[in-house]
């Protein structure tokens, strides 16, 4: 009984066996016509979404028939391994401990001076290794703690044309630049037109906005740095895309909502005798976010 | 000969006169006939009035209602309508969706044209798009919408359950009226410097940022495959660990075999 | 054939003894379960990246120039763009399968990352780390951040305004570094934000210093491995001193050269079929233009949650001012990683005083402390991620962004210690139950009673299933 049973069993592994060899023989078939398939398309000019089927024909026919190869078409047995000790224990540490230490031993231990001085030319030579990074950049000096806007400089779109007082309607915003820095990065600020006597700020920071509704903030958000480019109408608020933080246009642009801290830096703004809007000063604050020694001159 | 002379002179000031000028030449002005006005008028009284009050340049009936003669004229009208936003479909929240529109299209006139005439101002914009005009509209859209619609129009969340809705199915028609309305959070001249509806500059504008959202709809637009929503990184992600990683996983399984 | 075999042989062993070695390497065990594949699935990734990103070096111009875009994209048509910007796209529309390679490339990032993630859970939580494999360990979370850094430069390459807004926040968080912060940043900038070098720096850390390091880690990761031999579970014949398993020739040789053809596969059909970082859409970034939604790609977007999460706190001491985005971005990052990495030396010093040699592994409820800080901990990285989408989040589910970032806000204080207790409690009761989950109905054996009833009891384990 037990003879027939292994028969069995070996008829059926023989059956699966023919199984698994012509489903691995479709899958390689699929891949070679796949692969014509490739040249023919690549030198007709090419199309991504079929290359790429395409590739995916070829590589899962291949991957699909090794699979069953090895699977059901190898004579595979469990195998069994013996672990060996990872460790060359006590003695073989000690054997390379001598090693080492064999010639040099007593030298290190007599020559203390020599190899005290051999630490400090070695920490030396790690120092000066080192210098060449230092040329990789400037240092920070003032530059994040300015930004070119001044006294008497026109604002201007990002195309430098000037910006004056009828060029945003109410209720709408533009991105102005110092005339000459226009796409500055630091520099970029937002003109905003808010509705008069709904701008509730103190009474000197409402002298850089003129007529009381053309009020200018710096664009960088004070969180992370990105531009703070969506103006919402009906709260008068700016919204950063990046971590959502939303801060009060009529408020001084105070953050209300989300991980910003600091309001966005006022641009005080004034109007020239020819009428065009020009800066009456650099931001009231360092822009963009915060770092180390901003609170510091 | 001298009657000639006056009849062809009075024919071209009749013609000077009726066609209109050459800052407001792309503007419409729909023909309103009193037919029209007053199905526009009947149509105001059963759908409209409920909310925005018996007459549409009064108040309305509910303080979170706007007047219609604070939303944008006859454009704003025009572009609720068409959207299928108007009627209020009883959404909740701030977002109401675009949707299948309830009027016909000469139902739509009608109404436009009543209440645009109701509230003084009757214009709608005269959009033309064009193929040259692309890159210039693509330079604008940079400037002025891509922060809240997102570069390739896919649409934003705004703070407050708002939303800068998808441009990547509407029509010219649209953008052109929104940006004359400044719908929702959105500002009147949709963020456009100097914007005046009724100036060549602006016209062409709206144009060139008409014919950019045009051409989000073209499959060069496309060229990688499924734009999985078009909204970046997140289903980005989402697809490489469920079909990516996922597949992988499967196959790892079925390699592995019965371990 | 065979004898020409046979002479080429005979040909390098004579010169390199090869033979006797690789007779020994081929026998070689190695354990068969299918989790002991996904590291493999992040190699195969390894190996996909460094193939098509070689394609791509030959096309991409590292450099901030400004030229003007006159490719075949009419939206850019005349636009002025940086070099770097425009020789993405014209791999992208100019050049024959360019497209195809550029997004196999980028797929295979994304799912290299995921790889790496998902065999990291089954390193921790089957405690694979343990004794003698720790150093393996912090080779395995080198080989984790560095992928991180490779992503990150990679992606950042092409100059387009959504990875440009990306660089800027790194930008913001290394400035936010107390002390140093500001010096650090202009040295890797090379001054203030957008450095015209820092396109090309990006580049010599993506294609020459990065790759490198992983490469070379990844050697020594598997010779460890290889050195110490696999863990495998408990089993039938399985014990601490031996491997048992399928040698590396025939079986497991094919078995690893079907799976790299299949994640290959995967990759080439999803760069073919599933469009994915369209750069042409955003434009060439400028610093004052942006876009949204704008989220890093997912292994960067735990950050980005982690960013909107972080409270609006920023401390001024003595006059010097520390960022509010310290808290996310550095010190929660320091100490999330700094546990992960530790975690061989915290787990022995302070749960299990378990200084033994292991080489059979712990199924998750064997180890219930371990399991249930595993847990937990993927529990804060899920909330940050989750955080990361907010304002997808709240488009798909009709929310504000003001109440997810409030939920989520709540659900980090509380949710992960929810995890850690419920976990805790079901590992208990599983490992007292003696029952295997996916095995429920194997594990009982159905014995009719004398009185004529059923009843069932459960079967051991370790026997031989009937």
């Amino acid at each position: 009984m037990d003879v027939d049973r292994d028969r069995e069993r070996q008829q059926e592994r023989t059956a699966d066996q023919r199984r698994a060899e012509r489903a691995a023989a479709a899958a390689f078939t699929v891949a070679i016509l796949a692969g014509v398939g490739l040249f023919v398309v690549y030198f007709s000019g090419g199309q991504t979404q079929v290359e790429g089927v395409l590739f995916c024909l070829i590589l899962g026919g291949l991957g699909v028939g090794v699979a069953l190869w090895a699977n059901h078409l190898l004579g595979a047995h469990e195998a069994v391994e013996e672990r060996h000790e990872l460790t060359s224990g006590a003695a073989g540490r000690e054997a390379f401990g001598h090693a080492l230490a064999e010639e040099v031993g007593p030298t290190l231990a007599r020559r203390s001076v020599l190899v005290k001085l051999l630490a400090g030319a070695g920490g030396a030579l790690g120092l000066a290794l080192l210098l060449p990074v230092l040329s990789l950049g400037p240092a920070p000096g003032r530059t994040l703690k300015e930004t070119p806007w001044r006294r008497g400089i026109r604002v201007v779109d990002e195309t430098g044309r000037q910006v004056n007082l009828n060029s945003v309607p109410e209720d709408g915003f533009i991105t102005v630049f110092p005339e000459g820095h226009e796409g500055s990065a630091d520099a970029q600020a937002l003109l905003i037109h808010v509705p008069a006597g709904s701008l509730k700020l103190p009474p000197d920071r409402m002298e850089g906005v003129p007529e009381g509704t053309h009020v200018a903030y710096s664009k960088i958000c004070t969180h992370a740095g990105c531009p703070v480019g969506l103006y919402r109408a009906t709260t008068r608020s700016l919204l950063c895309p990046c971590h959502q933080s939303q801060f009060d246009v009529l408020r001084g642009a105070k953050p209300f909502f989300g991980p910003a801290a600091r309001p966005l830096p006022q641009l005080p703004l004034g109007v020239d005798e020819q009428g065009a809007l020009i800066a009456l000063g650099d931001f009231y604050e360092p822009v963009g976010p915060a770092f180390w020694d901003r609170g510091k001159p | 000969m001298r009657r000639t002379a006056i009849l062809l002179g009075g024919i071209a000031l009749l013609a000077l006169l009726l066609t209109p000028a050459a800052g407001t030449a792309t503007q419409q002005q729909p023909g309103s006939s009193p037919a029209l006005l007053a199905r526009g008028r009947e149509l105001y009284q059963q759908a409209c009035a409920s909310c925005h009050g018996p007459d549409p340049a009064g108040q309305s009936v509910y303080s979170t209602v706007p007047s219609l003669a604070e939303v944008g004229g006859a454009a704003a009208v025009d572009w609720a309508l068409r959207t299928g936003r108007m009627p209020w479909k009883d959404t909740v929240g701030p977002v109401i969706e675009r949707g299948q529109p309830r009027f016909g299209e000469e139902d739509i006139r009608a109404l436009t044209v009543y209440i645009g005439r109701e509230v003084g101002d009757a214009q709608l914009p005269n959009v033309q798009p064009s193929q040259e005009l692309v890159p210039e509209g693509r330079e604008l859209y940079g400037q002025a919408c891509s922060a809240c619609h997102g570069m390739n129009g896919a649409g934003a969340a705004l703070g407050g359950a708002n939303i800068a809705p998808s441009l990547q199915n509407v029509s010219p028609q649209d953008v052109a009226e929104a940006i004359k309305i400044g719908p929702g959070e959105m500002p009147v001249g949709g963020g456009l410097p100097d914007y005046d509806f009724n100036s060549g500059e602006s016209t062409r504008q709206v144009n060139a940022i008409a014919s950019y959202v045009e051409s989000l709809k073209t499959r060069p637009y496309n060229r990688g495959g499924a734009p999985i929503g078009g909204k970046g990184p997140v289903p980005e992600g989402f697809v490489a660990w469920v079909i990516g990683l996922g597949v992988l996983v499967l196959a790892a399984r079925w390699i592995a075999g019965r371990g | 054939m065979t004898t020409m075999l046979e002479r080429s042989l005979k040909y390098v062993d004579e010169r390199l003894g090869t033979a006797s070695f690789a007779r020994r390497a081929l026998r070689k065990v190695f354990p068969d379960h299918w989790s002991f594949l996904l590291g493999e699935i992040a190699l195969f990734c390894l190996v996909v990246l460094v193939f098509t990103g070689t394609f791509l070096t030959f096309f991409y111009n590292p450099s901030v120039r400004e030229v003007v875009y006159d490719g075949p994209y009419e939206p850019l048509r005349g636009q002025h763009v940086s070099a770097a910007y425009d020789s993405v796209l014209r791999l992208s529309f100019e050049v024959r399968a360019g497209l195809l390679m550029r997004q196999v490339h980028h797929w295979a990032a994304l799912v290299f990352v995921a790889a790496i993630v998902i065999h990291l859970c089954r390193i921790f939580f089957t405690g694979a780390f343990r004794r003698p494999r720790e150093v393996n360990w912090l080779i395995g979370m080198a080989l984790l951040f560095l992928a991180l850094g490779e992503g990150f430069t990679g992606y950042s390459l092409p100059d387009d305004l959504l990875s440009g807004i990306g660089l800027r926040i790194f930008y913001s968080v290394t400035l936010a570094i107390p002390v140093i912060g500001t010096w650090v940043t202009y040295l890797l900038f090379g001054g203030e934000f957008p450095a015209g070098d820092i396109i090309s720096r990006l580049f010599v850390f993506h294609v020459m210093l990065l790759p490198a390091l992983l490469i070379g880690l990844v050697v020594l990761h598997i010779f460890v491995l290889v050195l110490q031999k696999h863990t495998q579970f408990r089993g039938r014949g399985r014990t601490e001193r031996n491997v048992v398993g399928k040698r590396l020739w025939p079986e497991q040789t094919f078995k690893s050269v079907s799976l790299l053809l299949l994640t290959t596969a995967v990759l080439a059909l999803l760069g073919g079929l599933v469009q994915i970082n369209p750069v042409w859409q955003y434009g060439q970034f400028r610093p004052f233009d942006v876009t949204s939604p704008a989220q890093p790609d997912w292994y960067i977007g735990w950050l980005d949650g982690a960013l909107r999460l972080g409270p609006p706190w920023d401390l001024t001491l003595f006059g010097y001012t520390i960022s509010e985005v310290f808290w996310p971005a550095i010190l929660f990052p320091g100490i999330a990683f700094g546990i992960l990495t530790l975690w061989p030396w915290i787990e022995r010093r302070f749960f299990t005083r378990d200084y033994a040699e292991h080489h059979l592994l712990d199924l998750p409820r064997d180890a219930p402390a371990r399991t249930a800080t595993g847990a937990a901990g993927l529990m804060v990285f899920f909330i940050m991620f989750l955080e990361g989408g907010n304002d997808i989040l709240g488009v798909l589910l009709n929310l504000s962004v003001e109440a997810i970032t409030r939920d989520l806000q709540w659900a980090l204080l509380i949710a992960p210690v929810v995890t850690w207790l419920v976990t805790f409690w079901v590992c208990r009761s599983l490992k007292r139950s003696r029952v295997h989950p996916a095995r429920i109905n194997a594990g009982l054996r159905l014995r009719r009673t004398a009185a004529g009833g059923y009843e069932t009891t459960p079967l051991d384990p370790t026997s031989n299933p009937e």
